[in-house]
């Protein structure tokens, strides 16, 4: 016999989206529980929320390009929201950061203007909203930089980084500082981790302050601190007498856990839970509503019951979606309908990578308060969604934290609804 | 301008194995490839060094030239040869009649063939579908065609041959009835150059008919036949597994390296340079991996690629089959003395990589007897660099050797164990900037991410090297993404779109290639 609990919502997904509804949730009264197979996107992702960054040309103002945007891409996540439902998930998610575990730590920026921030291979990317201790890359300034590279870190080149930041305009090189981590290769986590103490720091600028010159900003990869970033990267700004901005590196993400960090917090301040390591085996049905799934956590299965159900597993990158050698595809939990699939005998692919591709779109089929077809009571936020192509749009987070929020929103007014009948 | 004894036009097992047996004689030797070395027919096919069983019924000369090969290029090549064995099998899909002519054909070229239990190729092989019915050992083993073709160029190279990848033959020169040699265009640079030789030997595989054009001959016809080849993450089986029945499409799953690669299918076609890869062509292997493994299509697919096998139809003499599977696959070496009254120039064409060495042996006498030179070949017993101490290359062995260095050195690429002294070793020793070399070279970027973490990685070291400036940096990080794009998407589902997934998200998301200026 299964243990069997009861919640208001079941959220499945650990994601951005994911979380943000969980939390949303919670934060209202409810009594939510997210399972998820593991950690989502985060621990991936650069730790910026991208909204809106190329249409496809660069856009600068988010706001401004938004409705045109949305015009023209009606079955868009953002479409089906409003580009209203966009700023309030942004100034909710920006509040929930500075109110985290992270003492001081803080996102900057707005929907109407990007930051026009360096990537690790010196490429300008258009985010809306950053941490703070990457303000200081945009390349509108036109302040000198020097990148600073670690021999042990694999996952970020100083030089191919400066080399494509001085072709767009910005008088730039790269420097390498040699200090002992006591083995050969460490990634950007086991870095921050280190960051996080301040003996390690001081050693770390002492040599790289021999090696700057007059009125250069420092470009450092994404490993300013896990525990107290904020600490460690004002720690190094003044310390250096000059601003100091991180530049995302290949995964593993430190920003991208700190995002984790603060909105796990947030959810668990609001009384909601988290269960990492929960597949999902099977869901119970009444009609058109689900209301339970089952999970195997170490072993065993437990049945959580729920009013409502949030849906944000992600798309074919979290295998909540998957596409067979058949060329079929299906969502993998409840085995809800699709939308955006290649018809058969049509292209599912292009031969040219940068060209569109048919497959890219693919999500869950939902109504426009992002109500799952062919169910009552189930909601699907972020990655699962059809209609968008994230990663060549700029719009990952933004579409993950807007649709968060609004399927909680849309959760919420049913509730209400059926509170006040 | 260069002058040489023989200039060697391809640089693929048959270019590279004339250079080596070349050299050994005593020639001065100019090789050139338009490309980088393999990356034609040899680079294109699925890793299989024959024992002759494929042929044993069908083409009975092959297989005979299969079994003495096979011996000697274990030998020779052994760093490049894993010794994986062979089975054929009688799967419930096979005409069960065909499994003893299978074996008399085997007996009747000397095939060594060793007929075992269904149930021990079973315990052997677990993954094999149950219901086979008949299962013959032979000693088929999978090869290294860049390894293979590499030490063939550096043992030339050794002796004195010039080797030039990237130099493309704009023309051939004669006078009269004489050939003379050639005239290259550098690929990278775009500058030409004459090769003045006394005997020029076309080794041009599916090429062999336009460069034999080049020199006014005519009736050379090469009928390119398309393969397409899947290699599937992991070695679903450890042994090479055929079926027993008439050559077919999707008929061999060769395990090598950290993959297995099922081949292979045979489509006529007229360009060599065609590799579209059709999605029924696609479905029909999925079908026939089914057949011979049960679950090979819930597998994870990593590429598809194609190859044209060099099938040569003397147009001079007959006119033509037109069913590619029905032309021999036995070599032809035409000395267009004897054929055209055209001297100082030989076509080497037709075979496959299992008789690279004996073609160019042929194919050297042949130069030989024309410059009047009586060494005799030694390719049979001189070991290739590499290979001196004549131990088979084993799966594991890199991991064995990282194993022994964990904390000495950066890994570079996860899939495949490189680490950064061996991209920054390659990068040198070879003076390529180019990172498609870098992948024949060391296998980057070959396993199951495809690139996605160690191809920023490669392309940063480069550049930090000060080997390229930043444009060409970019470029090759374009090229190289887009490249593998081609072989990718065609087989794009289950896991591994799940890790497509995860490249868009590296190389657009967090990288942004895209947009670079």
């Amino acid at each position: 016999m299964s243990a069997s609990l009861r919640y208001d919502a079941v959220v499945v997904g650990a994601g951005v989206a994911g979380l943000t509804a969980a939390t949303r949730l919670a934060e209202s009264g409810a009594r939510v529980c997210v399972l998820a197979k593991g950690v989502g996107s985060t621990h991936l992702a650069p730790g910026t929320v991208d909204v809106l960054g190329y249409t496809p040309d660069r856009v600068e103002h988010p706001a401004a390009a938004l409705p045109e945007f949305i015009a023209a891409h009606s079955d868009h996540p953002y479409a089906l929201i409003g580009t209203d439902a966009i700023a309030p998930a942004l100034q909710w998610f920006a509040a929930r950061i500075e109110r985290g575990p992270r003492p001081g730590y803080r996102y900057t920026g707005d929907l109407d203007r990007n930051h026009l921030l360096p990537t690790a291979v010196g490429a300008i990317r258009p985010s809306a909203l950053v941490p703070e201790t990457m303000a200081a890359g945009d390349a509108r300034s036109t302040a000198p930089v020097c990148v600073v590279g670690l021999r042990v870190l694999r996952d970020f080149h100083a030089t191919l980084c400066a080399g494509n930041i001085r072709r767009a305009g910005i008088d730039a090189r790269a420097v390498e500082v040699e200090i002992d981590v006591g083995r050969v290769e460490a990634n950007a986590v086991g870095l921050a981790r280190r960051f996080d103490d301040e003996s390690f720091r001081a050693a770390f600028v002492a040599r790289l302050a021999l090696l700057l010159r007059p009125g250069e900003r420092v470009a450092l990869p994404a490993i300013l601190g896990l525990r107290d970033p904020h600490g460690a990267w004002s720690d190094v700004q003044r310390r250096l007498g000059r601003d100091v901005f991180e530049i995302p590196t290949l995964p593993p993400s430190a920003p991208g856990m700190r995002v984790y960090n603060a909105l796990l917090a947030a959810l668990r301040a609001a009384g909601g839970r988290l269960v990492l390591g929960a597949e999902v085996t099977d869901v119970e049905r009444e009609g058109d509503r689900v209301t339970a799934v089952r999970a195997a956590t170490s072993g065993h299965d437990t049945i959580y019951r729920a009013g409502w159900i949030v849906l944000a597993t992600g798309g074919f990158g979290s295998g909540a979606i998957e596409l067979g050698s058949d060329w079929a595809a299906s969502e993998m939990i409840l085995g809800l309908p699709l939308q955006g699939m290649p018809m058969p005998g049509e292209a599912r692919f292009a031969a040219d990578y940068f060209a569109h591709q048919p497959m890219a779109a693919v999500g869950v089929a939902v109504d426009s308060s992002l109500r799952a077809r062919e169910t009552d009571n189930v909601y699907v936020a972020g990655a699962a969604l059809p209609g968008a192509v994230p990663w060549r749009e700029g719009s990952g987070e933004g579409i993950a934290l807007a649709t968060g929020h609004f399927a909680a929103q849309a959760v919420l007014e049913r509730e209400g609804a059926t509170a006040t009948a | 301008m260069l002058s040489a004894d023989a200039l060697v036009i391809g640089g693929g097992a048959t270019g590279a194995g004339v250079a080596w047996d070349a050299a050994l004689r005593g020639l001065d030797v100019v090789l050139v490839e338009r490309g980088d070395l393999a990356t034609g027919t040899s680079g294109r096919f699925h890793g299989l060094l024959h024992s002759g069983g494929r042929y044993a019924v069908k083409d009975p000369a092959a297989a005979d030239e299969c079994v003495r090969e096979n011996g000697v290029v274990r030998d020779v090549a052994a760093d490049c040869v894993e010794d994986t064995g062979g089975l054929f099998v009688t799967t419930p899909f096979d005409d069960p009649a065909y499994a003893d002519r299978f074996a008399a054909g085997c007996r009747t070229t000397g095939v060594p063939c060793e007929e075992i239990e269904p149930a021990q190729a079973l315990r052997e092989e677990p993954r094999l579908n149950p219901g086979i019915s008949r299962a013959f050992r032979v000693p088929d083993a999978s090869i290294d065609v860049w390894k293979l073709v590499w030490a063939l160029a550096r043992g030339a190279q050794d002796r004195g041959a010039r080797v030039l990848p990237y130099h493309e033959v704009v023309a051939v020169h004669r006078s009269g009835d004489q050939v003379h040699g050639a005239r290259v265009r550098n690929a990278r640079t775009g500058t030409e150059m004459d090769v003045e030789a006394a005997v020029t030997i076309s080794a041009s595989g599916a090429w062999a008919g336009r460069i034999a054009a080049m020199a006014g001959i005519d009736g050379v016809h090469v009928m390119p036949g398309r393969g397409i080849m899947i290699a599937m993450n992991h070695r679903l089986v450890n042994t090479v597994v055929n079926r027993c029945q008439m050559p077919t499409d999707g008929d061999i799953i060769v395990p090598i390296h950290t993959v297995s690669v099922i081949g292979t299918t045979d489509v006529p076609t007229d360009d060599p340079d065609d590799h579209t890869v059709r999605p029924e062509e696609v479905d029909a292997m999925l079908e026939e991996g089914e057949r011979l493994v049960p679950g090979f299509k819930r597998a994870r697919a990593l590429r598809v690629w194609t190859g044209v096998r060099p099938l040569f139809e003397d147009r001079k003499e007959n006119g033509g089959a037109t069913d590619t599977r029905e032309v021999t696959r036995a070599h032809a070496l035409l000395d267009h003395r004897e054929r055209d009254g055209v001297a100082g120039f030989l076509t080497i064409t037709g075979g496959k990589l299992t008789t690279y060495r004996l073609m160019a042996q042929d194919t050297v006498d042949a130069a030989c007897r024309q410059l009047g030179n009586a060494r005799p070949c030694t390719t049979s017993t001189e070991r290739l660099p590499g290979s001196e101490d004549g131990e088979q290359y084993r799966i594991g062995e890199r991991l064995g050797r990282r194993e022994l260095r964990l904390s000495d050195d950066q890994l570079i690429c996860e899939c495949e164990l490189i680490t950064r002294r061996r991209v920054e070793d390659a990068i040198r020793r070879r003076g390529t900037s180019d990172l498609d070399d870098l992948r024949r070279l060391l296998r980057l970027g070959m396993g199951p991410c495809q690139g996605g973490f160690c191809i920023y990685r490669a392309a940063g070291i480069l550049h930090g090297l000060d080997g390229i400036g930043t444009p060409d940096a970019n470029a090759g990080l374009l090229d190289y993404v887009r490249e593998r794009w081609k072989g990718v998407w065609p087989v794009l589902y289950g896991d591994q779109l799940r890790q497509a997934r995860l490249d868009e998200w590296i190389f657009q998301g967090v990288l942004d290639i895209e947009h670079l200026q």
